[in-house]
């Protein structure tokens, strides 16, 4: 035996190990690539938030049957499409100069907590898809990129770290990858990218399966997690590799499963279990997985979340891809998140975390009857609109509109009961007053986090920038 | 002198200033004057004033010189932009941050360092373009590898180790060819074996396994042409295994491989190479397929990153913009392209051009097809040597774990035993770029079989080859692992044209998982030459807590054990469809019960596919029954479809996938006649739908619902009832050894807790299996 240990482990005599020097170096050593650019500097920015809590309404959420009503016309059998800018009523909020589509009443009351911005302004990308939209909205980059950008989940992991180290820095909750058609598109951004796995999601596609993922399996159970863990370490003191020390990479090999089973064990995992919550709470919140997601969002806010991402899941032609029955969907999604969002606002304001905490809803593109991506240009149209409808189903905003899409921000430092931004009340409602790019966007919502919308991060020996190129800047008359 | 100085201090102890200093440039200065450049750039700076080049500050514009170097307070450039003097710069833009000026200022008194950006690496040493050919030193050692690197070692007054074991050898030597451990018998065979030659006959026996050498590499290879079977981006990128694998199978040299993917036969499966990852609708200047095609090819044959370089000259290497072009000029439509810097057209114009001129022409209006046969001439030129160095240093650092040029994608970085690089590089040509010998002279050489060293995180702290180092199995290597120890490998399912076929499949067949994504298999939307080895968080819970593994390690332990039932056989298979309905007509005398499957087989949106059971009838003695009237768990919902343009009503239909279960013992029944179908009439614009229909009489084995033909890639281990048999078989596949009485001990706790009357529990085996596969032992190549 002792021959084989030398033979396997000779190459790893004290020498190799004393110039490489302690483990503790060694470990914040292996952490340490890719590197800042800037130094640590540059992130001295003071946060006005420590947790980001990202609603995503996927799939393309219409901003005039939602956060920018417009002119109202009831559906009747001849109607004009060109008539139709809005198919809900307006009605008014708890803040005098901002009215919200009908069925987010709720939402209503929750208005002077937030900022409203009306003219958000996404990428122009052509003949729209979906998931190429989405990667550029969480990374700040359209693809195909030469390098493997970030999620912006993991630059704030990466860049900030968790802030209860037994809760995963980025959480994802409600994305099933496996969709079919756009899997590949979605995979793509749901990643660190060049930033390493280390810094990627942790997944919850179901909230209601979300303990399962942070405790020792059902099958497993934790008496057996938890003795087979001993056997695992004794079996590995007993090797060779136990009794020569180490390099860094099964440093980190041992770290990692360290983390993870301290992850595993731990009582904030509590914070994914939503049989915990009260009947009465959990029920404000319960309109179905997205509902669920909110709650949970509160939840690991509460225990220590620094990111966490709440989808309403794409999936082509559903939720807010509404490529017909537009109107009648829209009354869905809106009951599915009107109740869970105001109530997360209230509970994090109530908790007093809200000031700290960073709530943004936002989504890929608006949408409009006619207009198919950006006024003006020739996008090819994915969506037959007839120009006078003849059923119900032909009533609601079905194509991709590019040109304007609202965005909510409550908390973390933002202005309170503001609205910011306009659009245009004839069609094509652009924007005709203080556009918001994705890339000023994220340089705001870095702001907030105390990250410089200009940190970059070296790849292949260039800097790679949290914002697009580092030109992000951020919206200071957001900020109160 | 805020972060510069602290990045010298730290680099003076290291002893690479210089690189640090480069570093710091592109990282820290450079985008501080890319502000300045937008304007005091290009061919008609303002006021005359060129700030792209040390020399343009010096020169300066018209108030004199931009920057004093040394003297910070006396540089114009500094009064500029605090603002001391007007007008403040940048002019229209923010002012720059306390902090930006602070590093223009520390770098300015630094001397104003400007890295060189010709081809020049350190001290002044230029990679060479074309091959040479180092005579081999003298000496008794039989690979000339080793003579070189005696020299090497003698020059360093190093006494380099002796060679690792013959088990160790081995374990590197298969996982290396293959990609799998050796068995226990083949290990205990090459133990055994006393011939003095043994080691060099596995390698070539290895080698000559040609299908599992291919299964290996692909891996490698699919990295570094960005291929992924099955990942389209909805129909917008196209799969090259179909030429990838037989021309691995084959050990197809390489200078022809290059060939075939640049200048790709018509309808040539090798065509998505060039095609590249596009996905819909408009794409930025510098991502075009052509600037992808001119990215790729540059960086995966040629070491060369052109990434920054299609956007504008680039300030990390002495690469330019029209050099981008002048490459992509040759897998473009159009022959004469317009430069376009960040976005905007420049005017300037540039036809095909290769990186090297003095390789050759390509004359301006050569057609597409002379254009590309140009580039596979000029990449694979016996006068590029660079052709032949970059492949042969990205071998060098996959078997050694780094290579003789670090990066192995910036090939105009010094090696670190030149005379090696190039006498490799020379040997490979001369052997007709054959990979199998390069492989196998590098493996035969003492360099490979010394002991392993650790790894170190950082490539550009100063380094001395003392041995291979560790390396970490890949994603589908530690996947394959986990089959050959237990003997449970996936199965690939598949239809086309009718003819269903299910086969034993290796990791790098499947799309990935969320387990071998957390263990480093990339999204291969770019190039991939290497990948991390070090453990994440995120996999380590994968595999402590991940479905995946759990999976494997239940069935494993159970087949292990021969407590796995083996599959029965279905009864019906629709194959994938995609429209319309198919019949069938069972015999089910006899049968206790009925599992009805319903699959998708790919659909891109599976939760609106409209499909299901129609008109199902069971047939007995006492006439005929509709499946539907009896008594089912799960609930379908009964549809009017529209199925082969004809309205079909009363289709039992479920959500995609769904199993209706059916109780029929005693019923007397013995035929299930009816058929299956989907709704073709509500077929949208890109929802393709597709599903598979299963009809079972025994409950289906799921992971095995078509019998699987063909042979695992290993033979399956023996069902052992001795735990100490299995002990010794597990340990020598998993670590090359057996265990020693401590870790024996250890073990028979896991299989034979008190209690267990002498029998090897499931549970046990399971948790034996997991500590095993968890164990840096394993999961590194020492």
């Amino acid at each position: 035996m002792k021959d084989i240990e030398r033979e396997l482990f000779g190459g790893l005599s004290r020498r190799h190990f004393l110039r490489s020097g302690t483990a503790a170096t060694l470990a914040a050593l292996a952490g340490g690539a890719p590197s800042l650019a800037w130094g640590a500097e540059q992130v001295k920015l003071k946060p006005k938030a420590d947790s980001l809590i990202l609603l995503w309404m996927a799939g393309g959420m219409a901003q005039t049957e939602t956060w920018d009503p417009k002119r109202y016309t009831p559906y009747r059998p001849g109607l004009p499409s060109s008539e139709v800018l809005s198919t809900f009523p307006s009605i008014d909020t708890v803040v005098d100069n901002i009215k919200l589509s009908q069925g987010l009443e709720n939402m209503a009351k929750v208005m002077d907590r937030g900022t409203l911005i009306r003219s958000h302004r996404v990428g122009d990308l052509g003949f729209i898809l979906h998931s190429r939209h989405q990667f550029h909205w969480h990374t700040g980059y359209p693809p195909p990129q030469s390098v493997a950008a970030p999620h912006m989940g993991a630059v704030i992991a990466k860049t900030l770290g968790p802030r209860n180290p037994d809760i995963p820095a980025f959480i994802d909750i409600g994305q099933d990858l496996e969709i079919g058609g756009e899997s590949d598109g979605l995979k793509a951004f749901h990643t660190a990218g060049f930033l390493g796995s280390e810094y990627g999601p942790f997944f919850i596609s179901d909230p209601k399966d979300a303990v399962a993922s942070t405790r020792p399996s059902e099958y497993l159970g934790s008496a057996r997690f938890e003795s087979r863990w001993k056997r695992y370490k004794d079996l590995v003191a007993a090797g060779p590799v136990g009794k020569y020390g180490s390099g860094y990479q099964r440093e980190s090999l041992a770290r990692s499963m360290e983390n993870a089973h301290r992850l595993l064990s731990s009582p904030s995992a509590k914070a994914f279990d939503l049989s915990l919550e009260p009947e009465k709470s959990f029920q404000r919140y319960n309109t179905g997985r997205f509902g669920q997601g909110c709650l949970m969002a509160r939840r690991l806010v509460e225990a220590g979340a620094r990111f966490v991402e709440v989808t309403t899941e794409y999936i082509p032609f559903r939720f807010w891809d509404t490529h017909e029955n537009g109107h009648t969907r829209a009354v869905g999604m809106k009951q599915a998140v009107d109740a869970p969002i105001s109530q997360l606002i209230l509970d994090l304001e109530e908790r007093g975390l809200l000031d700290r905490t960073l709530v943004v809803i936002a989504s890929e593109f608006g949408r409009d009857m006619l207009v198919e991506g950006k006024p003006g240009l020739t996008v090819q149209n994915q969506v037959k609109q007839p120009a006078i409808m003849t059923e119900i189903k032909h009533y609601g905003m079905h194509r991709h509109f590019t040109e304007a899409g609202s965005v909510l921000v409550f908390g973390g430092g933002f202005k309170k009961g503001f609205l910011y931004g306009k659009t245009a009340d004839e069609r094509p409602c652009k924007i005709v007053e203080n556009p918001v790019t994705i890339d000023d966007l994220h340089a705001t919502i870095y702001t907030a986090l105390g990250i410089a919308p200009d940190t970059s991060y070296v790849v292949e020996r260039r800097p790679f920038y949290v914002t697009n190129n580092g030109k992000g800047k951020p919206v200071d008359a957001l900020f109160a | 002198m805020l972060r510069l100085a602290k990045f010298c201090l730290l680099c003076s102890i290291a002893g690479c200033l210089a690189s640090a200093a480069d570093s710091d440039f592109t990282n820290v200065i450079h985008p501080v004057l890319e502000s300045c450049v937008k304007c005091h750039g290009g061919d008609q700076p303002q006021a005359g004033l060129n700030l792209q080049t040390r020399e343009g500050m010096l020169k300066g514009g018209k108030s004199g010189p931009a920057i004093v170097p040394g003297m910070s307070q006396n540089s114009l450039l500094v009064k500029h932009i605090t603002g001391e003097l007007e007008p403040r710069m940048p002019m229209g833009g923010a002012p720059l941050t306390a902090q930006q000026i602070s590093v223009i200022r520390a770098w300015i008194d630094d001397k104003a360092p400007w890295p060189d950006m010709s081809a020049k690496g350190s001290g002044g040493w230029q990679s060479p373009i074309p091959p040479r050919t180092p005579p081999v030193p003298p000496g008794s050692e039989s690979n000339p590898i080793d003579r070189f690197l005696r020299v090497y070692f003698q020059s360093r007054n190093v006494t380099p180790a002796g060679v690792v074991s013959d088990a160790v050898f081995a374990r590197r030597a298969y996982y290396d060819v293959i990609g799998l451990p050796p068995t226990a018998a083949e290990l205990r065979r090459f133990l055994n074996d006393s011939d003095s030659g043994k080691r060099d006959r596995l390698i070539r026996t290895l080698l000559d396994d040609s299908p599992a050498y291919a299964e290996n590499w692909i891996s490698f290879w699919n990295d570094l042409l960005r291929n992924d079977q099955g990942v389209n981006y909805a129909g917008t990128r196209e799969s090259i295994t179909d030429w990838l694998r037989p021309a691995l199978q084959t050990n197809m040299p390489y200078d022809r491989m290059v060939s075939e993917l640049v200048n790709p036969e018509p309808k040539s499966p090798a065509e998505g190479f060039l095609v590249g990852v596009n996905w819909r609708g408009s794409v930025s200047a510098s991502q075009t397929p052509f600037m992808q095609a001119a990215q790729n090819t540059a960086q995966v044959f040629l070491g060369i990153n052109l990434k920054c370089a299609s956007c504008h000259d680039s300030f990390i290497n002495r690469y330019r913009l029209k050099d981008s072009y002048g490459l992509a000029a040759m897998f473009s439509e159009e022959s004469n392209l317009e430069l376009v810097r960040c976005d905007a057209k420049t005017g300037k114009f540039t036809g095909p051009e290769f990186l090297y001129p003095e390789l050759g022409s390509v004359p301006k209006d050569a057609s597409l097809a002379e254009r590309r046969a140009a580039a596979a001439r000029f990449f694979t030129s016996p006068q590029n040597g660079r052709f032949a160095r970059t492949i042969v240093n990205r071998y060098w650092q996959r078997l050694i774990g780094r290579g003789l040029v670090e990066s192995v994608d910036e090939m105009d970085n010094r090696p670190w035993e030149e005379d090696l690089l190039d006498w490799l590089a020379s040997d490979f040509v001369a052997h007709n770029y054959d990979l199998k010998h390069l492989l196998a002279q590098i493996m035969s050489s003492r360099a490979y079989q010394m002991p392993s060293i650790p790894g170190v995180p950082d490539h550009t702290a100063k380094y001395v080859f003392d041995g291979p180092q560790v390396r970490r199995l890949t994603a589908e290597q530690f996947a394959d692992t986990v089959s050959v120890l237990t003997g449970e490998w996936r199965i690939l399912q598949s239809s086309e044209k009718g003819v269903s076929r299910a086969e034993f499949s290796r990791e790098w067949q499947l799309k990935s998982t969320a387990l071998t994504r957390a263990m480093g298999r990339p999204i291969r939307d770019q190039v991939f030459t290497t990948r991390n080895d070090e453990a994440t968080t995120l996999e380590a819970l994968e595999l402590m807590n991940g479905e995946t593994l759990e999976h494997s390690l239940r069935r494993g332990a159970r087949r292990l054990l021969n407590e796995l039932p083996p599959a029965p056989p279905n009864r019906f298979d629709s194959g994938v469809i995609r429209k319309a309905s198919r019949q069938f007509d069972i015999d089910i005398s006899g049968v206790k019960q009925l599992w009805l499957l319903m699959e998708d087989g790919g659909s891109y949106d599976p939760a609106q596919t409209q499909a299901g059971w129609i008109n199902v009838k069971l047939t007995g003695p006492k006439g005929t029954v509709d499946l539907a009237s009896l008594p089912s768990v799960v609930k379908f919902v009964k549809k009017n479809l529209t199925i082969d343009n004809k309205k079909t009503p009363g289709v039992m239909t479920v959500a995609l996938p769904t199993t209706l279960t059916y109780n029929i013992d005693g019923m007397g029944f013995t035929r299930l006649r009816g058929a299956v179908g989907m709704d073709d009439s509500g077929r949208r614009n890109d929802i393709e739908t597709a599903v598979r229909f299963f009809i079972f009489t025994e409950q289906p084995d799921r992971d095995e619902l078509v019998r699987v033909t063909g042979e695992p890639p290993v033979p399956p281990p023996t069902h052992v009832k001795d735990a100490n048999g299995l002990i010794d078989r597990l340990f020598l596949e998993a670590f090359a050894r057996e265990p020693n009485a401590r870790e024996r001990e250890i073990a028979v706790e896991f299989l034979l807790p008190e209690g267990s009357g002498g029998k090897i529990q499931t549970s046990g085996l399971e948790d034996l299996l997991w500590s095993l596969l968890m164990h840096p032992e394993l999961q590194y190549i020492h």
